[in-house]
Parts: structure tokens; C-alpha cells; sequence
């Protein structure tokens, strides 16, 4: 029976999605449940996303994570953005980075001014007004400092690291916390069928060594397999190939030639795009693709011919489907992770994906019973958050001139969502960004990457007119010169790494 | 087709809404630019309820860079540090929404969850006990707010009553000295364009004819370009916010002004009370569906102190908004895009929400969809919010003294709203959606201040030590009574930094 307070939670699924669930679980309310996480050593984990996005460090601070033994212990870098090459046309290249653009001139945010130089036919790129890009650039970093008017005193930034050694560290850290861990593969799921309004509820696990382990509440970490969420409750997919049309990653780790640089590379291929994520010990390498235009085998030859350094291990294959759950949360099973949906690696967003379910999840928290508001709530964040991020990742498909494959044909024909048209279409008039206050990606990220990409304002904002074109180009100068001035201080990547998170196996 | 470039704006009307408008083109474009003129008629006087504001006006005055106290001293304006509602959730009830927030963050939840265990497990202190903007609104003090962190004065927040007549006569001055074009006459006319029905020019009595690129309706319930010339339509909300008269007086005051505002309920609607440095503003809004205009001017004069100035004034109205903001080339502002009554003061801010909305997607090249639509959207958005949280004060009562009550607690309430009762119902939870005006504070002053009750107490709450809680809360409380006793009075105040002339 279940319990009418949630009392008991199980994890089915360990991996990145199922300890940092269990650690943020066991942080916030130990107090109050049991947590228990059932794992097999015979299911590896998929392990993408290695890469993230500076949310991350909040999630980090809630629980008490100490950074330099974190990052040493997950052989971890720092990431100040994202370069994509051959995006918008073959030869291309743009970097979104984490940070925002130059300082305030006045009520108007800075890119507006910067806009009427570049459409004027002024000679700066919005990039050379980024701090993170120059120093990502420079194979700088460092963290913010104390000083409240300086350019280095508010710099963004995330990470590159190791997931498998990410979830292991979280493991040490929930285990201390009292998170109880099982050993196992899931042999049977059983519901409740009293008819009652909790029918269909799930109300224990059955291991294959036949233990039983029941709870209140289920997260579904299990994966692509999903587990709880699809196998048991049915709860249904949206099919998003339609919009992103990547179906496969084939993927490859590499030895180091180089002193890790603080930036994710992202660079398209005829069918797709490969990422380069560079940490202490060795390269991450992945090749994402359609395979309606590309066989594996040939995916695999594409990446194999644009690495660097020894290989190590075999290249692995991974077959997905991009999308989403119809409901994240259903009955009494929360699905966390790669089970409640699938979006490529192309802006790290799959960690973050994780831990916004959780946040929220921890945020409506049942108190006693599950109430049905709660869960509608829920799910209409989530499935918010995921269709904001969809629309980003389209953006990089749709937004291209490249026409040397059918892959990329398809892509800049294809119809894309109305909200994405709209964003499109406002920047094109004057440059207008108005993202919503909830959106993970801000103005800066929509900015980077639709002038990246070419998209170009027929018209600089309004309200930028108030200054001469001369005078802002004199103000670009100026703030272009702290900048470069700023950077040159900064130390290196690799030293500050060197005495700061060294990995220590 | 030659590009059609924005070049000239035509406001009709004066008023508040009118005169926002005009100083804040003239202050963000140049004259050369786009130029600026705004018909008014001396004849037609303005509505000007909307004496009092929230804090958002802020963004405004600095917008167009206005000195505070030189404006608070030409309108009369007294500082505004919430609203006191009486007799809402049930006859003798009173509570306050103060501006600000309530209390600090502990442990990684949101300071109300803490006050919220407090309550539901030992009762005692109120969550306004914890209110800088409270306390010091009961003491009739006044100060300004901290940019230390740590001072309680942190978290005070605080807005205006004044004179909107006054108001719009100096935003006036300043506009017409940044070229703003001042014309006295009437709209006779509005002359549309044949090819796609675009405002090509208003005519005004005495023939004059004037042209413009973009026209602002700002001339009140009229709607006289947006409705009469463009038949944009109208969403009546009558049957959510049944309203739809007022009743108002002025009167000498017979105390020193206190720095909030007063909503008490009657039986078919609500009665306001507005403290200026020279007289209080006061006025009875109603449902003549209950109540007939004699009988709520009685009600009236019965609730006010001190002599009468001038006469009654009675205001119809229909609540809601129009079908779009801005159609073609009309952008409504102020009453002509919709009307919600002033219950939580969001007249004047609807305005400066259109202003600033209009400055950001200015149609600098000509009148383009993509824009339209999102200003329409944007708005709407803004008046949906607010309509809920309005709703939400006459909803959830307990009155069991007249029809009106009655009906409005069993009316039929918008989903959104019932989503958000229901997750406060549960744990006390509060979610502020989008670019919600309200903040989480403002929604739980009215839910709590109707009587709403969580059944439990956020989870996470539960982490924090009893013994440690119950310590802290009052610490806090302490700590702000004492920040409350070292501020200097609202008249003392305001007789230093913007005393009326």
C-alpha cells in the first residue's frame, strides 16, 4: 500500500540524471524522506554531455559542493562558450559565449548601439564586446573578481567535465547523506489497482534477485529506456525529427595534444555537427547525425577524419529520438534525464535539463499526498523550458545558407515553429530580441547566435538614434580597449587549472 | 512601394495618458527625428481617478527625468507605502498589501514558507509583521530604501498619491519645452486612408486638418480613434469584475496625510481613500446591477471625514480590454485600450506598460506585423495578469451580507487563477508566471488578507530548527520595529523633500 504522505522515493537509474536526483534529494529534504537508488553496473550510462552551461554552479552551491575538488575529481575544464564552425555557410564561424556585451550606455541595452555602428558598416563584431570570447579566444580564464567596476568582475562561466566521474562523486556525496543504494537490474514494475484514485500508481520494484522495493514516489532515470515512465505508465512521446532532424551520435575519446582551451568546439559536417569538448586528461569527441542521409559507417569515417591525437577506447553509437514526454511527472513516477525526453548536445542544455526538473521538483515538493496541481504545474514549467530550448537548437538548423547537402536543404526549408518565426521576424525589423523572463537562453544567446548564423536587422532600434554613428563608434573603441586590456591580465586556462582543480588521478 | 517611415506622431487627448505619452517620445527621439503634437481640448475635462500608483512609476520619472520632489511638491503627492483593504474577506476584516518584500531569505527557500510553518503550526505573527513597508505605514513614518542588503530598509518599496491633473500639467511643461506640440481644439473627424484603412489625418473644429504617420488614442473612455474610427472591438469582463460605476468626492483633510492607501468594501462594491498634501481623494466604486447611484452616493458621504469640495461626480464603465491595442496605425493608451478599476492602483501603470512596450518596438520604419503583434501580445499579457489578481480580491470572501458578495464568490473564475488558489491551497505555494506585474509578496497579502488558508506548509520549510525559526522570526520582527522608530514621520518627510507650494 502506498503510503498517504510521500515518505519513500526510489531512483531507478543512476548515471548523471540519477545521483545528481539522489544528492539534491537527500540535501534538501533528508530530513523528512528516505531515499533509496536502484543502479546495475552491467548498464553503462550514456554519459553525452559532458559539457554545461553556467546554471550549473547554482545547482553546485545548493548542495555544498566544494568546486576545485569537484572539477579535480571529474578531470573537469573550464568553458566560457560555444564555437561553431561552418554553421551559417561553410567557412563560418561564431562563438556564443556565456556572457553578456559591453557595458551600459544608457536605458537601451548595449548590442542596440552596437547594431547602428555594424549597419552603418562599422568594423566591430559583437564578439570583440565579449570578455568570455576574447579570453576563451586567448585560452585565458579566471573567476570573477571582487571589484565592482571592473569588466572582470562579472564573468559567466560553466564547465567540461567527465559525467561518469560528475555521478560518481555525486554518489560519495548522497551515500554520506543517507541515499541507500541497490545493486540490480529491474525485473518487474507493480501498480496499484484498488481503483482508487491513486490506481495506477506505482507501488514497488521487483530486482531480478528478487528483491522488492517499495516507495511513495518514483523517478524514472532509467534512461532512453524510460523505464517507469514510458514501459509502465505509457505516458507517451512527442516526435520532434520533424524540427531536428538528427537521429544517431557516434563518439570517441582522444588524447590531449594540446593544453586544454576554456571552450566547447561545435563544428557542422554535411549531415550534422561534431563537438569537441576539450578536459584535463583527454578530448571528448562526438559526431551527431541523420541517419537518413548519412550510413554510421560513414558518420564514423567523418569523425575519425576531423580528430586530433591518439584515440582511446572503440567509437560507440547512440540511437536516439528527439523529443519530449507528453508529461514529465505522471501519477506518482517523475521522469528525470534522458526519460523524459531528448535533445542533442548542440548548447549543453541536457544537465541543465536535468537539473531544472529537479529544482522544481524539489520546489513542489509534496507535502502529503501527490496533488494534481502540483504535478499540472510541473509539467507546464518543464514542457515550457523544453520547447524554449527546442526553439533555440532549430535556430542553428534553420538559419543557414548551406545548400551543398539534402540534409541542409531540408533544414532551410523546413517549417518551423510560429514562435521561432516570430523571434526571427522581430529581429529582422530592428533588431529586437524579446525573449520571455523564464527562457534559459537571454537576449545575448539569441543574439549570438542569429547574427552568427547571418541573419541580418534591415533597421538598428530607435531609440539608438539618440547618438551620432561617430560617437558610438568612439564609445565601441574605448570599450573594446578595456576589454582587450582586461583579458591581457587574466592568466592562462591550463595554469589557473594547474593550481586551482588538478585532477588528481 | 516607398518605405513608409515614421515621422510624425499624433496624440489625441490630454490627460494623464496623453501627456505620459508625449514627454516620453520627446524624451528618448529627437525632435528631427519624429516629431510630436498633442490635441486637447480645454472643454473636455479628464477622468483622473488613478490618484494613486505602485511602484513601477519610478521607472518612469526616470525615464524622463523628473526630480521627485519638485513633482511631489507641484501635485501635491504624499508617498504611498501600500493599501489597506477593510471588510473584504468578511465584514470587520482588515488587512494591508504593502510594496516591498516581507522578511529575508533563510535557507534557501523564500522567506514566506518560514513565516507560513509559523503560522499554520503556533498561529501569532502575521506575515506583515515581517513588512518594513507595513510597519512603517501604521507608525505613519516614512523613509527611502537601503542599497545595503542587510539593512531592513532593503526591502521598502514605495509609490505615489497625487493629483493626476496636476501630474499631467507638469509632465506638460516639461514635453512642450522638449518640443512636444501643443493643439486647443476638438477631433470632428478622423479621415482613414481608402487602400488599407490607415488613420491618414484628423480634422478638428474650425476645419484644421492634421496629418500624421502614427496616431496615439489617448482620449479616454471615448476611444475615439481606436473604437470610433477602427472598430477594434471590444472583451467585456463584466461578467468577472461586475463594476461598473463610481461615485467620487473630495474632501478638506482633517488629519495629517497618511502614507497608504484605503479600499474598504461595501455592499455592492468598494469605497477608496486617497490622502494628498491638500485634500483626500474619495470614491465609490460599484455594480448599479446591486446598488442605484443614490444610493451609492449616500453610502459615500456617510464613509467620509471632513467638509465636502465641490460636488459628487459620477463615472461609467465598462471592465476589460480592447480586442488589440494598437490596430493599423492606432495605438490606444490609458482608458481608450481598456479599464480595470483602481482597486490596486494599476491605471497609471497600464499606461507606462503601453509607453514602454510602444518605445521598444517603435515602428521607426514603418507599421510591420511582426510588432503589432507582439505589442499586442505583450499587453494583453499585462492585462490578463492584473484582471486575475483583481478577481482574486472579490472572489475569494467570505461576505455573506448581500448578493454581490455572494455571486462573486460562486462566479465562474479564469483557470489561471484557479490553478494559482489551488497551489496556494495546497502549500502555500506562489508562482509568479512570465512578467506577471504582482509579485509573490503582493499575491500572498491578498490571498492570506481574503482568508485563504494553506493546508500545509511548503516541505522544505520544515528543515529549518524550531527552536532556531521562532528565534529568528523575531529577531526580524525586532529588528524592523526599530528601523520603523528611527524613521522620520511621513509629514515630516514630506515637508522636507517635496512640500507643497
Amino acid at each position: 500500500m502506498l503510503n498517504s504522505t510521500v515518505k519513500d522515493v526510489v531512483i531507478v537509474g543512476g548515471g548523471s540524471a540519477g545521483w545528481m536526483t539522489a544528492a539534491a534529494l537527500a540535501n534538501a529534504l533528508g530530513k523528512q524522506i528516505s531515499v533509496r537508488l536502484i543502479e546495475s553496473e552491467q548498464i553503462g550510462t550514456v554519459g553525452v554531455g559532458e559539457a554545461t552551461i553556467p546554471e550549473i554552479g547554482q545547482f553546485n552551491r545548493a548542495l555544498g559542493i566544494n568546486e576545485s575538488e569537484f572539477l579535480a575529481a571529474s578531470h573537469g575544464t573550464f568553458k566560457y562558450g560555444i564555437e561553431f564552425s561552418h554553421w551559417g555557410k561553410l567557412g563560418d564561424s561564431y562563438f556564443h559565449s556565456f556572457g553578456t556585451y559591453g557595458f551600459k550606455l544608457d536605458s537601451l541595452q548595449f548590442y542596440h548601439h552596437w547594431q547602428k555602428h555594424f549597419l552603418a558598416g562599422g568594423q566591430f563584431d559583437i564578439s570583440d564586446f565579449s570578455l568570455e570570447t576574447q579570453a576563451a579566444k586567448s585560452g585565458k580564464f579566471m573567476h570573477s573578481n571582487n571589484n565592482k567596476n571592473s569588466p572582470l568582475s562579472k564573468i559567466a562561466y560553466g564547465y567540461h567535465f567527465d559525467a561518469t566521474q560528475y555521478a560518481l562523486f555525486l554518489r560519495h556525496y548522497a551515500e554520506q547523506r543517507g541515499v541507500i543504494r541497490h545493486e540490480g537490474l529491474v525485473e518487474s514494475v507493480q501498480q496499484c489497482q484498488d481503483g482508487s484514485a491513486q490506481n495506477g500508481f506505482i507501488e514497488s520494484i521487483t530486482l531480478q534477485d528478487g528483491k522488492v522495493i517499495r516507495g511513495d514516489l518514483f523517478i524514472d532515470c532509467s534512461g532512453f529506456k524510460a523505464l517507469l515512465i514510458e514501459g509502465t505508465l505509457k505516458t507517451g512521446y512527442q516526435d520532434w525529427s520533424h524540427l531536428l532532424p538528427c537521429d544517431s551520435a557516434v563518439t570517441i575519446a582522444t588524447e590531449n595534444i594540446e593544453q586544454p582551451i576554456p571552450y566547447t568546439k561545435s563544428t557542422a559536417h554535411s549531415a550534422g555537427w561534431q563537438w569537441r569538448i576539450p578536459l584535463q586528461h583527454r578530448v571528448g569527441n562526438g559526431h551527431v547525425y541523420c541517419s537518413k542521409y548519412m550510413s554510421s559507417a560513414q558518420a564514423t569515417a567523418i569523425l575519425l577524419d576531423n580528430i586530433e591525437g591518439k584515440l582511446i577506447g572503440e567509437p560507440k553509437h547512440i540511437k536516439f529520438v528527439t523529443g519530449m514526454r507528453n508529461k514529465f511527472w505522471h501519477k506518482n513516477c517523475v521522469a528525470i534525464g534522458l526519460s523524459s525526453g531528448f535533445m542533442e548536445p548542440l548548447e549543453s542544455t541536457s544537465l541543465h535539463l536535468i537539473q531544472s526538473g529537479i529544482s522544481k521538483l524539489i520546489g513542489l515538493f509534496p507535502v502529503a499526498a501527490i496533488e494534481q496541481v502540483e504535478v499540472d504545474q510541473y509539467n507546464k514549467m518543464l514542457t515550457d523550458e523544453f520547447l524554449s530550448i527546442r526553439d533555440f537548437l532549430v535556430l542553428h538548423y534553420s538559419l543557414t545558407t548551406r545548400n551543398d547537402s539534402e540534409f541542409w536543404r531540408y533544414c532551410n526549408a523546413m517549417e518551423i515553429p510560429e514562435t521561432l518565426k516570430s523571434k526571427l521576424a522581430l529581429y529582422q525589423s530592428c533588431g529586437r530580441i524579446l525573449p520571455k523572463d523564464e527562457d534559459i537562453f537571454a537576449e545575448e544567446s539569441w543574439l549570438a547566435v542569429m547574427h552568427g548564423q547571418g541573419l541580418r536587422a534591415d533597421n538598428n532600434h530607435p531609440a539608438a538614434d539618440v547618438r551620432p554613428v561617430e560617437v558610438i563608434t568612439k564609445q565601441l573603441e574605448k570599450i573594446k580597449d578595456v576589454i582587450d586590456r582586461s583579458v591581457q591580465s587574466m592568466p592562462k586556462h591550463n595554469e589557473y587549472i594547474q593550481n586551482y582543480c588538478r585532477s588528481t588521478k | 512601394m516607398k518605405k513608409s517611415k515614421i515621422e510624425s506622431v499624433v496624440i489625441v487627448g490630454g490627460g494623464t495618458a496623453g501627456w505620459m505619452t508625449a514627454l516620453a517620445l520627446a524624451s528618448v527621439f529627437d525632435g528631427e527625428q519624429i516629431s510630436v503634437t498633442l490635441v486637447e481640448s480645454d472643454q473636455i475635462a479628464s477622468v483622473g481617478v488613478g490618484e494613486a500608483t505602485i511602484p513601477e512609476i519610478a521607472a518612469y520619472n526616470d525615464l524622463v527625468g523628473i526630480d521627485e520632489n519638485e513633482f511631489l511638491s507641484f501635485t501635491n503627492g504624499t508617498f504611498k507605502l501600500g493599501i489597506e483593504f477593510n471588510d473584504w474577506g468578511k465584514k470587520g476584516d482588515s488587512y494591508m498589501h504593502p510594496f516591498g518584500t516581507a522578511g529575508f531569505q533563510l535557507d534557501n527557500i523564500d522567506f514566506y514558507h518560514h513565516w507560513q510553518r509559523q503560522y499554520l503550526n503556533k498561529g501569532g505573527a502575521d506575515i506583515n509583521d515581517y513588512s518594513i513597508c507595513y510597519q512603517a505605514a501604521k507608525a505613519k513614518k516614512f523613509g527611502k530604501p537601503s542599497d545595503n542588503p542587510n539593512s531592513p530598509l532593503a526591502n521598502l518599496s514605495y509609490a505615489y498619491h497625487f493629483d493626476a491633473t496636476k501630474y499631467a500639467q507638469f509632465l506638460r511643461g516639461y514635453a512642450e519645452q522638449r518640443g512636444v506640440k501643443r493643439i486647443e481644439g476638438k477631433v470632428t473627424k478622423v479621415n482613414l486612408r481608402e487602400q488599407d484603412g490607415f488613420i491618414n489625418s484628423i480634422t478638428l473644429e474650425g476645419n484644421q486638418q492634421l496629418v500624421g504617420d502614427l496616431f496615439i488614442d489617448c482620449s479616454g473612455f471615448k476611444a475615439l480613434l481606436i473604437e470610433g474610427a477602427l472598430k477594434t472591438g471590444f472583451d467585456d469582463w463584466s461578467h468577472l469584475l461586475p463594476c461598473n460605476n463610481a461615485v467620487t468626492i473630495a474632501t478638506k483633510n482633517t488629519e495629517e496625510p497618511i502614507p497608504y492607501t484605503q479600499a474598504t468594501a461595501h455592499s455592492a462594491g468598494w469605497q477608496w481613500r486617497i490622502p494628498l498634501q491638500n485634500r483626500v481623494g474619495n470614491g465609490h466604486v460599484y455594480c448599479d446591477k446591486y446598488m442605484s447611484k443614490e444610493q451609492a452616493t449616500t453610502i459615500l458621504l456617510d464613509n467620509i471625514s471632513g467638509a465636502t469640495m465641490g460636488e459628487v461626480k459620477h463615472i461609467e464603465f465598462t471592465t476589460g480590454m480592447r480586442k488589440k491595442f494598437w490596430h493599423k496605425n492606432c495605438v490606444a493608451i490609458g482608458l481608450s485600450c481598456g479599464f480595470i478599476e483602481p482597486l490596486e492602483s494599476t491605471s497609471i501603470h497600464l499606461i507606462q506598460a503601453s509607453i514602454f512596450t510602444l518605445l521598444n518596438l517603435f515602428p521607426v520604419d514603418g507599421i510591420k506585423r511582426v510588432e503589432v503583434d507582439k505589442y499586442n501580445q505583450l499587453l494583453t499579457d499585462s492585462f490578463i495578469s492584473i484582471r486575475d489578481f483583481i478577481i482574486l480580491h472579490y472572489h475569494v470572501n467570505q461576505r455573506d451580507d448581500s448578493d454581490f458578495w455572494r455571486n462573486c464568490r460562486d462566479m465562474e473564475i479564469p483557470e489561471s487563477l484557479k490553478r494559482k488558489i489551488k497551489l496556494y491551497e495546497s502549500a502555500g505555494r506562489i508562482y509568479r508566471e512570465g512578467s506577471e506585474l504582482f509579485t509573490v509578496n503582493g499575491w500572498l497579502a491578498v490571498m492570506h488578507g481574503q482568508g485563504l488558508r494553506a493546508k500545509n506548509c511548503h516541505p522544505l520549510a520544515n528543515n529549518y530548527p524550531e527552536d532556531k525559526l521562532e528565534q529568528h522570526l523575531s529577531v526580524i520582527k525586532n529588528t524592523i520595529e526599530q528601523a520603523v522608530t528611527l524613521m522620520p514621520s511621513h509629514t515630516d518627510y514630506i515637508k522636507k523633500h517635496g512640500a507643497a507650494k
